[in-house]
C-alpha cells in the first residue's frame, strides 16, 4: 500500500516539479504568510550557541543564524519568535510545526537523517573531542602526555575515542574514568589528572568561565574527532533546504570576499568582482531562483554580518570564550568550511 | 506577709525552664547540647559570612567577585529580571508583574472561607485567569502581543501552579464522587481513569500533551501548548487528589448520609451541608501536601521547553560573565520557592486551627 502511495506521490511530483523549481517553498510561503519565523531556542542556556542577555533577549551563534535566515526570508532580523525547546523535544517539535527549523547545536547523524525524517543543511560548525591539560605541563599536543594520567567520563563515545587515539599515536598513559562531568572536573582541578577529554567547544567554555584561572589551562591541538553541526528541517521541502543552504553559503562567501556588515553597502554599490555583484544583488539571480528578493543576502549581511563576524561575536575572539576558529575556518585558511559555487 | 506571685508562669518562662532542664540536666546532655549548639552556630556563621558579610552586592562590583570568599549577589542584581520574567520583553515587564499579582491575589482570595461558594469561586477564577491571560498576551487589550513562547520565570511558574491546582481541585472532587457512585459504569470509568493516570509518570504525561498530541490532532483542535500542558497536569493532580478526597469520604460514617436521607434532604444538600465540610477537614493535611508537591513539580515543565523559574535561573547563569555564580542563582530561586511553600504550609496550619474550632 505504502509503495503505491510513494509511487503516486512521485508521479505527481514529477508532473509538477518544473513549476516548483522557480517558485517559493511551502515552508517559506508559510513563514511569509505568518510574518514570523519560528526558530528553536533552549530551556535555559547553551554557552555560546543559545544564551539570554541582560535585556532578556536571545543571543548566540545559533540565534544569529536564525536572525540571518529571518532576514533572508522576511527582510527583518527581528521578525522571528524563538521557541524554547529541550533537547528531547526538538525533533517532534519540528515535525509538528512548532518550529520551522532547528538551529540548535545539532549533529548530522544517519539515524536522524533517515529514520526521523529530517533533512540537514550544509554543516556550519565542526566540533570534536579534544584534550584540556594543565598549563604548567608546558605541552601543546597529546604526545606530551607520555606517562601521564588522562581522565574521561565513563561510558561515553569520548572515552572510546580517547583510548583509540592514544593507542594510535603510541602514547603510554593511564586512563581514569569518572561517572559524571562534575566529578571529572573536580578530579582534574585537584591535579589527579594531567589532562581530560571532552567536546571542544564545551572545554573552551569551561576553561573561560568555570575554572578560576583560564590561563593555567590549555586545550591541546589534537582533534580526536569532528562532528558536523547542521540546521535540521522537515524532509520533503527541497526549496526550504536550498534557502537555508544558500543562507549559510552566502555568509561564508561574504567572509571569503571580505564583505562585512560595515562595508556591505559600499561593496554593493561598487562590486569588486561579478561574484560579489551577484551575491549582493547588484546583478539579478540571487532572489528569483529561491523565490526571494535579489538583495536578500545584502540585507542579511547588513543585519548580522558575515560568518566570521557571527562566530567571533559569539564564540570566538570577541566573545569571553575566545574559541579558536580551527576547523571552523574557511577552506583557504586551513579550515573545512566552504560554500557551494555561486554561478 | 510576703507577696506571692500566683499568676501562671509565662509561656516563654516555661519554655526556658524546660529547655534548661532537658538540655543541661546531666553532664552527658550538657555535652551533647553544647556540641549541637556549637555546630549550629558554626554553620550559621559560615552561611552569614558567605551570604552577607563577605558578599558582593551590586552589578557594578562584579570585578570584586573573582576569587572572593563571599557570595556574588551581583548576578541577582544583573539578572533578577530574567529569573522573574524569563524571556518576556524587557519593556513589558510591568504586565508580567501585574499578571503575577493577579494570580497570587486569586489564590489568596480563594483561600478565604467567605468565598467558598461554587458560584463565587467560579467568578473569581474566571476573572483571575482572564486578567492574567489578557495582560500577558496583550493583543486583546491593544498592547503588543507576546505569545506564550515568551512567557517565563516566576510569573509562569505561579500561573502554571495556580491553574493546575484550581482546575484540578474540582476535577478531583468530581472523580472522587464518581468513584463512590452507585452506578457501576460511572464508578468503573472513574476507577480506570484514576488508575491509568496514576500509573503514568508525570514527565510522560506532560511530554505527550506538549509534543505528541499535536502530531495527530488537526491544527484547529490543537490549541496552545500551554493549555494542553495545564489540562494534562490538572488531570494528573486530580487523579491523586481524588484519592485524597476518597480517604476523606471514608472517614465520614455512613450513618450521616442515612440520617440526612431520613430527614428528606436531597443528595446535593447532604453532600454540600453535611458530608463535604467533614471530608475537607479530614483531607486537609494530605491536600496541603499535594498542593506543596505540585508547586515544586511545576519545575518539570522545563523539559518540554517552558521557561519556568528554574529554567530562567539556568539561563541567568548560562552566560560567560555569570557562569561561576550558579550557587547564588540557585539559592535565590530556592528562597523564592521557600517563601511560597512556607506561606502555603502556614495557610494549612491556619485552616487546621479554624476547622478544629468548627469541630468542637
Amino acid at each position: 500500500m505504502k509503495k503505491y502511495i510513494t509511487a503516486g506521490a512521485l508521479a505527481v511530483m514529477g508532473a509538477i516539479a518544473p513549476q516548483i523549481a522557480s517558485a517559493q517553498s511551502a515552508t517559506v510561503q508559510q513563514i511569509v504568510e505568518r510574518g514570523t519565523m519560528l526558530c528553536s531556542g533552549h530551556n535555559g542556556s547553551y554557552f555560546g550557541f543559545v544564551e539570554v542577555n541582560d535585556q532578556n533577549e536571545w543571543k548566540g551563534l545559533d540565534i544569529d543564524l536564525c536572525r540571518a535566515l529571518t532576514t533572508a526570508i522576511l527582510g527583518d532580523p527581528d521578525a522571528n519568535q524563538i521557541v524554547p525547546l529541550s533537547w528531547a523535544q526538538r525533533f517532534p517539535a519540528l515535525q509538528s510545526g512548532d518550529v520551522d527549523v532547528i538551529i540548535k547545536a545539532t549533529g548530522w547523524t544517519m539515524g536522524r537523517d533517515t529514520e526521523l525524517g529530517l533533512q540537514f543543511s550544509l554543516p556550519y560548525f565542526f566540533g570534536g573531542t579534544q584534550f584540556m591539560a594543565h598549563g604548567d605541563l608546558g605541552i601543546t599536543d597529546a604526545t606530551g602526555l607520555e606517562g601521564g594520567t588522562v581522565c574521561v567520563e565513563a561510558g561515553t563515545t569520548i572515552e572510546r575515542l580517547a583510548a583509540n587515539y592514544m593507542t594510535t599515536i603510541g602514547v603510554e598513559h593511564t586512563m581514569v574514568s569518572y561517572e559524571s562531568q562534575a566529578e571529572l572536573r573536580s578530579a582534574y582541578l585537584a591535579n589527579r589528572c594531567d589532562a581530560f577529554a571532552g567536546w571542544g567547544p564545551n572545554l573552551a567554555v569551561l576553561r573561560a568561565t568555570e575554572l578560576d584561572n583560564p590561563d593555567a589551562h590549555i586545550i591541546l591541538s589534537d582533534q580526536l574527532s569532528s562532528e558536523p553541526i547542521s540546521a535540521a528541517m522537515r524532509q520533503g521541502d527541497d526549496g526550504f533546504v536550498d534557502t537555508v543552504n544558500w543562507m549559510l553559503a552566502s555568509l561564508l562567501i561574504a567572509e571569503e570576499e571580505g564583505i562585512t556588515s560595515a562595508n556591505v553597502e559600499e561593496m554593493a554599490a561598487t562590486p569588486p568582482n561579478p561574484r560579489v555583484a551577484r551575491l549582493l544583488g547588484a546583478e539579478p539571480g540571487m532572489g528569483e531562483r529561491l523565490g526571494l528578493r535579489d538583495t536578500w543576502a545584502k540585507e542579511m549581511i547588513a543585519a548580522v554580518g558575515n560568518f566570521a563576524e557571527i562566530y567571533d561575536r559569539n564564540l570566538g575572539k570577541d566573545s569571553p570564550y575566545g574559541l579558536e576558529r580551527g576547523l571552523n575556518s574557511l577552506w583557504n585558511e586551513g579550515g573545512v568550511l566552504y560554500a557551494p559555487i555561486l554561478d | 506577709m510576703s507577696i506571692v506571685n500566683v499568676a501562671p508562669p509565662s509561656k516563654f518562662d516555661v519554655a526556658r525552664k524546660t529547655f534548661i532542664r532537658n538540655g543541661f540536666g546531666s553532664p552527658l546532655t550538657t555535652l551533647i547540647s553544647v556540641i549541637v549548639i556549637a555546630g549550629l552556630a558554626y554553620i550559621g556563621w559560615v552561611l552569614l559570612d558567605w551570604g552577607i558579610f563577605r558578599a558582593v552586592w551590586s552589578e557594578e562590583d562584579v570585578s570584586q567577585c573573582g576569587g572572593h570568599a563571599g557570595a556574588c549577589w551581583s548576578v541577582i542584581d544583573a539578572r533578577h529580571r530574567l529569573i522573574l520574567f524569563g524571556t518576556y520583553p524587557f519593556d513589558e515587564h510591568w504586565r508580567s508583574t501585574l499578571a503575577a499579582i493577579a494570580i497570587v491575589l486569586t489564590v489568596v482570595v480563594s483561600c478565604q472561607p467567605v468565598i467558598w461558594r461554587a458560584k463565587r469561586l467560579a467568578i473569581l477564577w474566571i476573572a483571575g485567569f482572564a486578567t492574567y491571560y489578557l495582560l500577558m498576551e496583550g493583543s486583546l487589550l491593544g498592547l503588543p502581543q507576546v505569545t506564550t513562547d515568551g512567557w517565563g520565570g516566576l510569573s509562569l511558574t505561579l500561573f502554571l501552579f495556580a491553574a493546575v491546582v484550581l482546575l484540578g481541585m474540582p476535577m478531583g472532587l468530581g472523580l472522587a464522587l464518581m468513584r463512590r457512585s452507585e452506578m457501576p459504569v460511572v464508578r468503573w470509568f472513574a476507577t480506570i481513569l484514576i488508575d491509568t493516570v496514576r500509573s503514568l509518570p508525570l514527565v510522560t504525561t506532560l511530554f505527550t500533551a506538549a509534543v505528541v498530541v499535536p502530531l495527530f490532532l488537526p491544527s484547529w483542535l490543537e490549541g496552545d501548548k500551554i493549555w494542553r500542558v495545564i489540562i494534562a497536569f490538572a488531570m494528573f493532580f486530580a487523579a491523586y487528589q481524588a484519592e485524597v478526597f476518597r480517604g476523606g469520604f471514608q472517614a465520614v460514617s455512613k450513618g450521616q448520609f442515612e440520617a440526612g436521607r431520613a430527614l428528606g434532604l436531597s443528595y446535593w444538600s447532604i453532600l454540600g451541608r453535611i458530608v463535604l465540610p467533614q471530608v475537607f477537614r479530614h483531607a486537609l493535611p494530605s491536600t496541603v501536601n499535594m498542593i506543596v508537591v505540585t508547586f515544586k513539580e511545576t519545575a518539570i515543565v522545563t523539559i518540554i521547553g517552558f521557561f519556568d523559574i528554574l529554567a530562567s535561573g539556568k539561563a541567568a547563569y548560562g552566560t560567560a560573565v555569570w557562569a561561576p555564580y550558579y550557587i547564588e542563582v540557585l539559592v535565590f530561586v530556592a528562597a523564592i520557592y521557600w517563601v511560597f511553600i512556607f506561606l502555603l504550609g502556614q495557610y494549612g496550619e491556619y485552616l487546621k486551627g479554624r476547622m478544629a474550632l468548627a469541630a468542637h
